[in-house]
């Protein structure tokens, strides 16, 4: 009798979650999708939501200043776009100031980690000054360098005074102001880039390094060969954030320079602000925003691409 | 806890809850809390005062400042994120003279309704008047004089310059006289700021061209180039510093307070500060008309600030009686005494008590009843930054004048279409 009652009760609480599921009818692919649902929803909300909105207005001549309501405009703001000069010309500053950046910010980023990873006493301070310009809001940087950079007050010219040239008027001529902000943002990306390779710098095994030792091989040999390849999905993680975060680059260049002299360092992301929050354009701002999209996606793809054939 | 007890703490609970939410009623209902936006270069400190009269001979009003933007740039920003997102924080709002068409336009502000407006200069009734409704209410005037130093002037035996010529050999004399190497001739904007805008139309205007006409473009190409040309000729012949492209409106002020600069472009409120004890020119200054181009007329640009009400202000009327009272000519005569800033009463200029305060006002008011407003258009936005962004260039040395008349033409002929 016991034996059966013991029985019965097991049974009841093993069939219960079997008799609940087959209730629901779900295999596994579908108790999965159920799952994930609440995330998804949640994603559609913040995320698809407001590209699929943003792609909504660009269609429509939407402007505060000639008045409501909004006409439907099919392709018109990007036909304009394609006639404006502007467009061109800050869109090819991002892509410069991209190309420029992005590897500068790399290099040195490198070199940061490869110290920072070297073993002697006073390890921390180190690492921790990595750390002040990453912290240091983009708008601060921005400004701190717009003085650095100042042609009668900037530490920059100053320093050149003493060691003998003549100061530069970086904001009076377009290549000194691109390279003033190259610089600066060069400052201030590339301590991120050099935390996440410290971080990949840590996973590599000593061992491998006093394998290559016993066989007789160089420390640029052992760079080459074993720091480098096994760098390489960090490198990859670090070049996708730096890659897009170049892409919308707008507080170092709209402190330094407003876009000055003219528009001739005015990125692509400074012309959406302009076009939106001052002229109040929305539906050409819109426009410019989803071609930054598409921008950003495109180049997010090839490196996930990248990422793909290697593994 | 007995069920009794649980009754009685629910209740007390209740109570307290009730009272605890009338506390916080109460005030609100005995006085209305008005936050009015004033720039931070506007002497917010001064316009505090003549708030403090307010509130002590209205004691169920209460008004805070809150301030921020010091450009006419960074102010417009502000206002249009905040305005755009139906913000109901701000009552009253500083304007810059160039907006009410844009804000009419966007629906921002409460109209006056059944305002007359005949007791204003009329630029400042015209300016604040858009398709017949009086959009804000005017709170000083102001437009751009030329400031210059008396004592070298005097020094040398030189009459203040009628014509840009004039001020280009008088500047040149004296810097190679007094053999200064800080002492620049001229300082005007150069930064691609509102200023510069001004800076583009004083010698366009004085060749008798106007930009648009009932919001049409006029654009006339020669004087364009002739005047983007003037500027840079200052810059090349070493009559402004190299750095013009760097320069604006404050950094113009600095400079002249500070004794580096024979004539300077700049706005009413520099008189102040020069006159300052922190000024190494105080008691030395002259302020005259700007010059003309040779052979043309002498031209100035509109300036000054308005007082709107946010169409989403809650107190609207509370907010109108403010922003008459701000408007006035009591206040308007304590803010020329106090702050050195335009009347826009005709009356006022001849005020012993005013001129007694700053005696330039005296000889003030043909300049402000002769200048030129701005182009009205509610995107003048767009017209600006076409005008200062190519000014800027000019000046840096990136495009020739006749370019940049070219693209200020291409730019514009698209936002006046």
């Amino acid at each position: 009798m016991a034996t059966t009652t013991t029985f019965k009760a097991t049974d009841a609480q093993e069939a219960q979650p079997a008799n609940w599921t087959r209730w629901l009818d779900l295999s596994d692919r579908s108790l999965a999708v159920l799952l994930l649902f609440p995330a998804a929803v949640l994603l559609a909300l913040i995320i698809v939501y407001p590209v699929c909105r943003l792609v909504y207005t660009s269609f429509f001549n939407l402007s505060l200043t000639s008045g409501l309501p909004a006409e439907f405009a099919g392709l018109d703001n990007y036909r304009l776009m394609i006639g404006d000069p502007v467009f061109w010309e800050t869109t090819w500053n991002t892509v410069l100031i991209t190309l420029i950046t992005v590897p500068g910010a790399l290099l040195v980023g490198l070199g940061l980690a490869l110290m920072a990873n070297l073993s002697f006493a006073m390890q921390w301070p180190v690492r921790l000054s990595l750390l002040i310009p990453w912290a240091l809001p983009l708008s601060f940087a921005g400004l701190i360098f717009a003085w650095f950079f100042h042609s009668e007050y900037g530490v920059v010219n100053d320093v050149l005074n003493r060691l003998g040239f003549e100061g530069i008027i970086w904001f009076n001529s377009p290549n000194w102001a691109f390279a003033a902000i190259c610089l600066t943002i060069i400052w201030k990306t590339s301590s991120f880039m050099a935390l996440i390779i410290l971080a990949g710098l840590q996973t590599i095994p000593r061992s491998l390094y006093e394998a290559a030792d016993v066989d007789g091989a160089g420390r640029l040999r052992q760079f080459f060969e074993i720091t480098l390849p096994l760098l390489k999905p960090s490198i990859v993680v670090a070049l996708i954030f730096r890659t897009i975060t170049a892409l919308q680059t707008f507080d170092i260049p709209y402190m330094m320079t407003g876009g000055g002299p003219g528009t001739s360092t005015s990125t692509l992301a400074m012309y959406i602000h302009q076009n939106t929050v001052s002229f109040l354009d929305l539906g050409y701002g819109s426009a410019l925003a989803v071609v930054m999209f598409a921008l950003s996606m495109c180049v997010t793809a090839v490196y996930l691409r990248m990422i793909r054939t290697k593994e | 806890m007995t069920f009794s007890k649980l009754t009685a703490f629910r209740k007390l609970t209740g109570i307290l809850f009730c009272g605890t939410m009338l506390a916080f009623a109460m005030p609100a209902s005995a006085e209305t809390a008005l936050n009015i936006y004033i720039s931070s270069q506007h002497q917010p400190d001064v316009w505090r005062k003549a708030l403090d009269k307010y509130e002590a001979a209205n004691p169920d009003v209460k008004v805070k400042i809150e301030t921020g933007g010091n450009t006419s740039e960074a102010q417009a920003q502000y206002l249009n994120t905040v305005m755009s997102a139906k913000d109901t924080s701000l009552d009253v709002l500083i304007l810059d003279v160039i907006r009410p068409a844009q804000f009419a336009a966007a629906g921002w502000t409460s109209d006056f309704a059944g305002k007359d407006m005949s007791s204003y200069l009329p630029a400042y009734a015209g300016a604040n008047t858009v398709d017949g409704k009086v959009i804000a209410l005017p709170a000083f005037a102001d437009s751009q004089f030329l400031y210059y130093r008396k004592d070298l002037l005097e020094k040398y035996g030189i009459a203040p310059p009628k014509t840009w010529d004039e001020l280009k050999v008088a500047a040149k004399k004296i810097a190679e006289s007094e053999g200064n190497a800080n002492l620049q001739g001229l300082s005007f904007q150069g930064k691609a700021i509102e200023g510069a805008v001004c800076t583009f139309l004083l010698p366009y205007w004085s060749q008798g061209k106007v930009l648009t006409d009932n919001g049409r473009l006029t654009f006339d190409r020669d004087a364009a180039i002739k005047s983007l040309g003037l500027w840079k000729s200052f810059a090349d012949e070493g009559i402004s510093k190299k750095n013009i492209a760097e320069v604006g409106t404050d950094d113009t002020r600095k400079e002249f307070q500070a004794g580096n600069v024979i004539f300077a472009v700049n706005w009413s409120y520099a008189w102040a500060q020069a006159q300052g004890k922190e000024s190494a020119v105080a008691g030395k200054v002259g302020v005259a008309r700007l010059p003309a181009m040779t052979g043309g007329e002498q031209a100035t640009c509109l300036g000054g600030w308005e007082w709107g009400v946010s169409a989403y202000s809650e107190h609207q009327d509370e907010a109108k009686k403010l922003v008459e009272y701000l408007s006035s000519q009591d206040v308007s005569k304590f803010m020329a005494i106090n702050g050195s800033l335009l009347p826009t009463y005709a009356g006022l200029y001849q005020d012993a008590e005013v001129t007694k305060s700053a005696p330039w006002f005296a000889d003030a008011l043909q300049v402000v009843e002769t200048a030129k407003p701005r182009p009205v258009t509610p995107r003048y936005n767009e017209v600006s930054e076409v005008i200062r962004t190519t000014v800027n260039a000019v000046l840096a040395g990136v495009t020739t004048p006749e370019d940049g008349a070219d693209q200020i033409e291409a730019r514009l002929k698209r936002v006046l279409r």
